[in-house]
């Protein structure tokens, strides 16, 4: 068992039996296009589900109907047991919910993006307190306190004061996870939050990823870093085709991978 | 040089009746001080329907931007003058009268309302997705996200474009008095009655207007630039 883990297991001392996150059944189209065709699991409070699978498996359409970016179809998303796009109501009829309180609801998770998506007329700090303050209600002195407690976690708190134009991909990344930390979401969604930078600064956003894993974070981690996914997660999800082809912990998903298809694509990555 | 010639060139006439001529100056500047704040509200409103997704709004905020970037700025300027009142009396079956302040700012708001309705659209659909879907996910509504996020990067973008439309609709207000508004053109062609000398008035007016033009849209370069390219990679 990897030392993240092992951490993690000691350091989480309370474990509901609710999950932090569950996903099911979820169905996605794109006109005709069907991206996801019935996708559920669990994310545990605590745990980190790593979601691998080859490019148009559907894995990032996946992370943006989590939190509703891309409204699923058919299926749901919970919360802390609590479906994201509708409520049930004391009889036990569903109602779908307005934007208004998707909105509310959505804050709990935060977001990391394969494009950073810094907000380029702010500085970094301001990107960071911009959500608590104006989402949150979080009076600006604490919202600056806690930002730079974030910053300080991922090591970017030299940098508050610069804006996003004069960082590297590697800090512009770090930045945003600070950003989406300050939100103290109940977990935290990484969409490919490595592949657009070059590879020597891979290594200081995985680096600071595998500190929130160490922390206990609830993590959905969609990457293409196969040795990262094998080394930190809980559970691996092999998404192939909208469908979970296969799913394990990352033992036996990359140790004795059952089905060919997750075989052919590990493949591609021992070369 | 004849006296003759030396005289007209003399544009100490020009300084003589400088109060005046000043009086009609803040006319011009409150003309426009109007129809900016008019023609960039409805301007951004008209830019927010051409991107709305349902059709029929999309269709109004095309109409309007057609209609009113097409119009020359005199005809629209005679027309809220002299057509729109008739038209507004003929429904309400009361006489109205507009004051002829009132006509050029609506006239001139209306025109350039549609050039900065464009301005806007092409600002707002530059803006990459991206940036709205991280309000979104943090949780932030859709006029939070507009305000907080793409206004502040909208103005900032389209900035030198909306510099040159100042620039534009500022000697566009010369025509006002043409609808008898008492800005600078409308004294100095009172003065010229008076005195008989066109060549020294109608040339400090050109200097004036000119030189005011040319000093603001320098400064107010010089000072955005920089606040501009921060944001820029």
């Amino acid at each position: 068992m990897s030392n993240a883990r092992a951490a993690r297991e000691s350091a989480t001392i309370y474990m509901s039996d609710v999950p932090s996150i569950r996903v099911a059944g979820i169905h996605k189209s794109f006109g005709p296009l069907e991206v996801l065709r019935g996708v559920s699991f669990d994310v545990p409070r605590g745990s980190v589900v790593s979601v691998i699978g080859a490019s148009g498996s559907g894995k990032s359409t996946l992370l943006r109907c989590v939190n509703y970016l891309e409204p699923p179809n058919a299926g749901e998303i919970y919360i802390e047991g609590e479906p994201l796009g509708a409520r049930i109501d004391a009889r036990g009829n569903r109602k779908a919910r307005s934007l208004t309180e998707i909105n509310a609801m959505r804050r709990e998770l935060g977001v990391v993006f394969q494009q950073f998506n810094l907000w380029p007329h702010m500085t970094v700090l301001g990107n960071v307190i911009e959500a608590p303050i104006r989402v949150r209600k979080m009076p600006r002195k604490d919202a600056i306190a806690y930002a730079e407690e974030c910053l300080r976690r991922v090591r970017m708190i030299e940098k508050a004061n610069e804006y996003p134009a004069r960082l590297s991909g590697g800090q512009q990344q770090r930045a945003a996870i600070a950003r989406a930390l300050a939100m103290r979401p109940k977990a935290m969604l990484f969409d490919e939050a490595t592949s657009s930078l070059d590879p020597e600064l891979t290594d200081e956003v995985l680096g600071v990823m595998r500190e929130l894993a160490t922390d206990g974070t609830t993590m959905i981690v969609v990457t293409h870093e196969m040795s990262f996914a094998r080394e930190v997660s809980d559970r691996v999800i092999f998404l192939h085709q909208g469908v979970i082809e296969e799913e394990g912990p990352p033992g036996e998903i990359f140790g004795a991978p059952k089905s060919d298809r997750l075989r052919q694509f590990l493949s591609k990555y021992r070369r | 040089m004849s006296d003759a010639l030396k005289q007209s060139l003399d544009l100490s006439i020009f300084l003589e009746y400088r109060a005046i001529l000043l009086q009609g100056l803040i006319f011009n500047a409150l003309v426009f001080l109007g129809a900016a704040a008019l023609a960039l509200s409805v301007g951004l409103c008209a830019a927010l329907m051409r991107i709305n997704r349902h059709r029929p709004m999309r269709l109004i905020g095309t109409i309007h931007v057609e209609l009113f970037r097409n119009a020359p700025d005199y005809i629209m300027l005679v027309w809220v003058h002299f057509v729109l009142p008739l038209l507004i009396g003929i429904v309400i079956r009361r006489r109205v009268e507009f004051h002829p302040f009132a006509s050029a700012v609506i006239a001139l708001g209306l025109v350039y309302s549609g050039y900065f309705a464009e301005a806007f659209r092409a600002g707002i659909q530059a803006i990459p997705q991206g940036n709205l879907d991280a309000g979104r996910a943090f949780g932030m509504s859709e006029r939070l996200i507009l305000r907080r996020i793409t206004l502040p990067q909208v103005v900032r973008r389209m900035l030198p474009e909306a510099l040159n439309l100042f620039v534009s609709m500022f000697k566009a207000t010369t025509i006002v008095s043409l609808i008898a508004v008492p800005d600078l053109m409308y004294n100095v062609s009172m003065v010229i009655q008076q005195e008989m000398r066109p060549l020294p008035l109608y040339t400090g007016a050109a200097l004036t207007y000119f030189l005011l033009i040319f000093l603001l849209s320098v400064g107010v370069r010089h000072f955005s630039e920089r606040w501009r390219r921060k944001i820029m990679a």
